[in-house]
């Protein structure tokens, strides 16, 4: 049976219609065009964008000395919601750095391609957010500068840490998660820092990233190790990060509180974890691809199958909310049952149907093909999905606490001045470490995306060759 | 002192050919320094396969180890905490510290040995001395050659532009 030649580029998958690379290109241009954005001066945007962001920073700092100074007092929680802003804000930092994990480790083990050009920007945002995360459970604490007694060490009290609990399981799971996820990126950097320290051409900047490149040569030796050291390390971020939410989770489910002790709760959070976190990849990543002048490595592929992503982390962020309401009706408890209608019909149905129009309502948009490609359409729908899945860690947090199980001591939660600040601090500084990366480190991964076209090629002639080899053996019909 | 002959060529298949052509003419200190990992190359070099898998193996299942030890001595042996009559030795809770740190270990195993294997960090390197060598990590594809003698140079430069390399260089010094 005989084809036309295939439209370049051709993938592996007759089912995808967008290329991954936009044109072709010889290495030189690629390098140049992926390099740029560290290599030339920074625009009058991004110069905007860290003012605001610095701004916001100059706010978390605020915030941060009001809550050592005064003491947590300054903070809207209390009993009965002990748990509010400072949770909610670090489960929701936490959640949408694993989409960044998913995209450089997971969809390297499944062999995904399009990762590529988008993993180093998606490490980025995982590093910047699980920062943002700890800080949260550090001034949580209420004496942060005793964060150390959590760890083992031999202590002249001659006690330990309290092992059984999830708040220690807590803290070795997100110092492990933020470790793991530094040497990942930065070994994926290796080769790029390389890059970056042989195309610049100001001495300072060749020292810098010499120094940051660590003496890499691309070495026939080096590119063994490393290939097999990235497989490993992706092997291991996988169950890593699978396991990260789910510890997480346990912070709630090995509570006994009704709306809280639930076994859906594992795999809940870590859906709506990597849920949440496509959506902030799609938010960073389409003013990025713009600025930066992206369009010919991150293409409408890409946005393609990131918005079928979301919209299948949403079906299963649906199916936990499914699950959720019904085992509380199931269970045939009336605190259960009280947990979970507070949500539907009572104090908090007007947040929680927000939510789900945002989580669940939203994303079905992509249903539609003409809208997956769309940037606008995509990046409006991210930003109501953070909204959404940070309204819905409120009502997990908040909501169970208020209305526990002895009516007389029901009281609800209002934030004050220094819970708002910090969340829109961490906001700032988040944005900050960001907008640095895309102008001090290279930005996308240019020997991967290199590698990657020289594989498009080789599969285009391949398909060639089979097309000729069958034309010329005349039995085509 | 060690010299080098490096020729550059402008396509992985090339190299390739090259280096296949060099290891049938006797040449065995060959390297190639490329801007994207080559398949197949490390075949034709005759590369050992990496050991670093085994290394993340070993130092998984020791960090996972270690962290199981502590938590057993700390709450079982040294501090027996009773809370509620739980067992002390309570093994499902012990489960995600020590896989955390099962998985902490090993991938600080592998990122540190990936260090040690490839000889780095390092801040110089003879080749580093050759301008053109930047094309390395952008667009070009070099194969080196280690020879010993000064008189061996000239003879594997013109090897290599049989071979159709666009330029060649040599460099010497301490590795």
């Amino acid at each position: 049976m005989s084809q036309p030649a295939p439209k370049a580029p051709v993938t592996a998958d007759p089912l995808v219609t967008h290329p991954l690379i936009a044109g072709r290109y010889s290495n030189a241009e690629l390098n140049e065009s992926l390099m740029r954005p560290v290599l030339a001066g920074p625009g009058r945007g991004w110069w905007v964008l860290v003012g605001i962001c610095s701004a916001l920073t100059v706010l978390l700092v605020v915030a941060i000395g009001v809550t050592l100074l005064k003491g947590m007092g300054t903070w809207g929680n209390n009993i009965p919601v002990a748990w509010a802003f400072g949770i909610i804000n670090f489960v929701w930092w936490i959640g949408i750095g694993h989409a960044g994990t998913l995209i450089s480790a997971i969809l390297l083990l499944f062999g995904e391609k399009w990762r590529s050009s988008v993993n180093r920007m998606a490490e980025a945002m995982t590093l910047f957010a699980v920062a943002c995360a700890g800080l949260f459970p550090l001034l949580h604490l209420g004496r942060p500068w005793k964060f150390y007694w959590l760890a083992p060490y031999p202590s002249e009290l001659r006690a330990w840490p309290q092992f059984r609990s999830p708040l220690t399981w807590d803290i070795v799971a997100i110092l492990t998660y933020l470790t793991v996820s530094v040497l990942f990126w930065y070994m994926g950097m290796l080769p790029d820092l390389a890059s970056a320290r042989d195309t610049a051409r100001e001495t300072w900047k060749r020292r810098a990233w010499g120094l940051l490149a660590m003496g890499w040569r691309g070495s026939a030796r080096h590119w063994l190790q490393w290939r097999a050291a990235y497989v490993v390390l992706a092997g291991l971020a996988t169950p890593l990060v699978v396991s990260v939410h789910t510890i997480v989770s346990f912070d709630f489910a090995v509570a006994l509180l009704p709306g809280w002790h639930s076994t859906i709760f594992p795999p809940y959070f870590v859906a709506g974890a990597i849920f949440s976190g496509l959506a902030m990849v799609l938010t960073l990543l389409i003013p990025a691809r713009r600025a930066l002048r992206l369009h010919h490595v991150i293409t409408d592929a890409h946005m393609d199958v990131l918005s079928r992503l979301l919209l299948v982390a949403g079906l299963f962020v649906a199916y936990g909310y499914v699950q959720e309401h019904f085992f509380g009706w199931y269970s045939g408890n009336e605190y259960e049952q009280h947990a979970m209608n507070i949500l539907r019909v009572g104090p908090y149905a007007p947040i929680f149907w927000t939510v789900i129009a945002c989580n669940v309502g939203v994303p079905q948009l992509f249903w539609i093909a003409r809208l997956r490609t769309q940037p606008v359409v995509l990046w409006v729908a991210a930003l109501l999905v953070n909204v959404g899945m940070w309204l819905e860690r409120y009502l997990i947090v908040v909501a169970p606490l208020s209305e526990d199980f002895l009516p007389s001591s029901w009281k609800h939660y209002a934030p004050t001045w220094v819970d708002l600040s910090l969340l829109s601090g961490s906001l700032g500084l988040f944005g900050l470490g960001f907008l640095l990366f895309l102008k001090l480190l290279p930005p996308v991964p240019a020997s991967e995306v290199k590698h990657l076209q020289h594989e498009l090629e080789a599969s285009e002639a391949f398909a060639r060759e089979v097309a000729a080899r069958e034309r010329s053996a005349g039995g085509a019909p | 002192m060690k010299r080098w002959v490096l020729g550059e060529f402008r396509s992985p298949e090339r190299l390739l050919a090259a280096a296949r052509a060099l290891r049938e003419r006797g040449f065995s200190r060959l390297d190639a320094h490329t801007p994207f990992p080559v398949e197949g190359l490390a075949e034709v070099l005759e590369l050992k396969p990496s050991r670093l898998p085994a290394l993340g193996l070993v130092g998984g299942l020791g960090g996972a180890a270690g962290a199981y030890l502590v938590q057993w001595f700390t709450q079982a042996v040294d501090w027996p905490l009773n809370v509620g009559g739980r067992p002390l030795h309570s093994a499902p809770a012990f489960i995600p510290i020590t896989f955390e740190s099962g998985v902490l270990a090993a991938a600080g195993a592998v990122f540190f040995g990936l260090f040690v294997m490839c000889g780095l960090p390092r801040v110089t390197h003879p080749v580093f001395e050759l301008e053109s060598f930047r094309s390395a990590s952008v667009d070009g594809f070099w194969v080196s050659v280690a020879v010993d003698e000064a008189a061996q140079l000239e003879p594997v430069a013109e090897t290599l532009r049989t071979l159709g390399a666009v330029q060649v260089s040599q460099v010497e010094g301490e590795e």
